[in-house]
């Protein structure tokens, strides 16, 4: 028992080294709070764009950042998606002929009776948001268009916000980065 | 001479190194990243025929303790008693709602769906979807307290495809007709739910049910129920008595079905059903020895997805709008040396002209009225006036916006709900957007199915509940 008790110098320089240590954690934590608070990025409303296509030729990087999501508690898994296939299509097949989306980026697939899976493959997407224009004419409006942040480089000056007749992108909190619709069934 | 043959031997070069150059491209295996969009690579099946089980269609009834009202107004079919969305009733309606909001006087839980009520003779009819059970369910409700009076049901599996049930029955002194959502009709007494007869019209007729589910409502005229099954027939007779087919249009043009509903018209005299398929529309013979010949039909109007019906206004036009792009198009149809003949007066984009996504376009006095889908540009989802010439009169503004909601006219004003379930009441008139008041009736999302009103009393719905709202002006009525 008396091996193991402390005497006054060991008890001060163990409090010390306790409070440097306690000091340094609070202090980072600290800065990273404050830093990840303040820090924010480029990001489209989904209600308020307008679908222009502009996304897909102002990005400095190209393809664009700007990639079409799909939140899949909102899509109807219909056969005749107006996202996937053009206006009045020869057939509801998925024969190019009959397909909206310009770089093939949209694929699908039959689930069952009467349900078809829609998947947005992102290498290929260019954000010109056709798929969302007629998904939000005719659909549920689960295709929109966001940033995607593994691509932006967060320019100090957003060029296709720059563009945007809609005002739609502005800069939001980098502790949630993506506008994401709610499941509206 | 020279410089021609330096000329053939450039062209000839060229064309040479463009062959090697090709064979060179296809031997290499470049090509090998292309990928090619034919159909086919979703691995859609064939055809898929669900096997519902066996049960006969009407083969179930229940007996409830409601009681039919004694309120007089009728609303008996799709469209009301004159096919055209306006109340023949005289009770007059309110303009503005009481103080304390609207004068709910009750509601009624529904299956998921669009599928909206019939008034005949103090009963609601509505052909539910019975979620639990599995089937669909005619169920007829008093209209003084929409307590159930009886149901007649059968199996059908159905799955939720923005929504189940669609339609809205057809009912006469004597009969009361059905379509459900997979294409079967049934007939059964109005007064006491007795079932008398049903067809399968995919299976007896080989007809497509459309995307979402059908939502063609049924039209029984002198007791016939005219249905269009546009598969191996356009349309069929119905004797609603027997169930005999008395009549078949044959589809030679291999039309398919449509949401649309046959709608009955007199052009030059001569009774007929107008009825818009995929692929053309038609006026068949509704009388004499020539019943259920086709008069004429033009391939015109021909579109993916057709909801709304055929507007028939005087001179033999026929205005026709369809959603998803279409736009509208106003046809004649005129007699000439005995043969109709069609001819297209003009064709607008969304953009251009008056397009309806769901509902059917109102004419009154002269004009047409209605609310335009969601690539109309600036004047999207906005209630509008119309000349039949195709110049708009007015719109509701920006800030009077109703969705894909319906819409009926009665004692000289627009009764409009919203997709959220708020009801409008707007003047009736040419000069303006006059809005009287609005209140939320509903709560729930997609208040999509007609509206009906008989004696005062208004039924609309949203996608899961049925609510009856008094309008009469007329105290303790």
């Amino acid at each position: 028992m008396e091996k193991n008790k402390m005497n006054r110098r060991e008890f001060f320089k163990k409090g010390l080294q306790a409070l440097f240590g306690l000091a340094i954690a609070g202090t980072t934590g600290f800065s990273l709070f404050k830093t990840s608070a303040t820090e924010t990025v480029w990001q489209i409303d989904p209600d308020i764009c307008i679908q222009c296509g502009r996304c897909a030729e102002n990005c400095v990087l190209s393809p664009s950042a700007v990639k079409c999501v799909h939140v899949y508690s909102i899509c109807g898994y219909c056969d005749l998606c107006s996202g996937y296939l053009r206006t009045d299509p020869k057939e509801l097949s998925t024969g190019a002929e009959n397909r909206l989306c310009p770089a093939g980026a949209m694929t699908r697939r039959y689930v069952e009776e009467p349900y078809y899976e829609y998947v947005i493959d992102e290498s290929l997407c260019i954000g010109c948001g056709k798929c969302v224009k007629g998904c939000s004419a005719f659909g549920n409006g689960s295709l929109f268009l966001q940033i995607r942040h593994d691509r932006c480089v967060n320019c100090n000056e957003c060029s296709i916000a720059r563009e945007c007749p809609a005002n739609a992108i502005s800069r939001i909190s980098s502790r949630n980065p993506y506008i994401m619709k709610g499941a509206k069934i | 001479m020279d410089n021609r043959i330096i000329s053939i031997s450039g062209v000839f070069l060229t064309a040479l190194a463009g062959t090697l150059l090709i064979f060179w491209w296809l031997g290499s295996g470049l090509q090998k990243d292309f990928f090619l969009f034919v159909p086919g690579l979703d691995g859609r099946p064939e055809r898929v025929q669900v096997q519902e089980k066996t049960t006969p269609i009407g083969f179930y009834f229940e007996n409830y303790q409601g009681i039919p009202s004694t309120l007089s107004g009728q609303w008996p079919r799709f469209r009301g008693p004159g096919y055209d969305n306006t109340s023949r009733d005289t009770v007059p309606l309110i303009d503005r709602f009481p103080a304390g909001g609207p004068e709910i006087l009750y509601r009624i839980d529904l299956g998921e769906g669009h599928a909206a009520p019939a008034v005949s003779n103090g009963c609601i009819y509505i052909l539910d979807y019975d979620e639990e059970k599995k089937g669909d369910a005619l169920r007829c409700f008093s209209l003084d307290d929409g307590k159930e009076i009886w149901r007649r049901w059968y199996p059908v599996t159905v799955k939720r495809n923005h929504g189940m049930s669609r339609t809205v029955p057809a009912v006469t002194e004597r009969y009361a007709v059905s379509i459900g959502p997979k294409c079967h009709v049934m007939c059964v007494d109005a007064h006491t739910g007795e079932f008398l007869w049903g067809i399968d019209l995919e299976k007896e007729y080989d007809a497509t049910i459309p995307q979402w589910y059908t939502a063609q409502c049924p039209l029984i005229d002198n007791d016939i129920a005219v249905i269009a099954p546009a598969g191996k027939s356009l349309l069929i007779g119905v004797d609603c008595a027997s169930g005999k087919i008395v009549w078949e249009t044959p589809n030679s043009n291999a039309y398919k079905m449509s949401h649309s509903s046959i709608i009955s018209a007199t052009i030059d005299g001569v009774d007929m059903y107008v009825y818009a398929a995929l692929g053309g529309i038609s006026g068949i013979a509704a009388r004499g020895s020539e019943q259920g010949k086709i008069l004429w039909t033009t391939n015109a109007w021909d579109n993916a997805v057709i909801v709304p019906s055929p507007v028939i206004l005087p001179d033999g036009r026929i205005f026709l709008t369809a959603g998803y792009g279409a736009g509208g198009m106003m046809i004649r149809v005129q007699k000439t040396e005995g043969q109709f003949k069609t001819e297209v007066l003009y064709k607008t984009k969304p953009r251009e002209g008056l397009c309806c996504e769901q509902q059917t376009p109102v004419l009154y006095n002269g004009h047409l009225f209605g609310i335009l889908p969601k690539d109309a540009g600036p004047l999207r989802t906005q209630f509008v006036c119309y000349h039949p010439d195709g110049q708009m009169i007015w719109s509701s503004g920006s800030g009077r916006q109703f969705g894909l909601g319906p819409y009926l006219l009665a004692d000289g004003k627009f009764f409009i709900l919203n997709d959220d379930g708020v009801l409008v009441i707007a003047q009736a008139t040419l000069e303006r957007y006059e809005e009287l008041d609005r209140a939320r009736i509903l709560h729930g999302r997609d208040a999509w199915g007609p509206l009906a009103l008989a004696g005062g009393r208004l039924l609309a719905r949203d996608t899961r509940q049925l609510v009856c709202i008094n309008l009469s002006a007329e105290k303790g009525k």
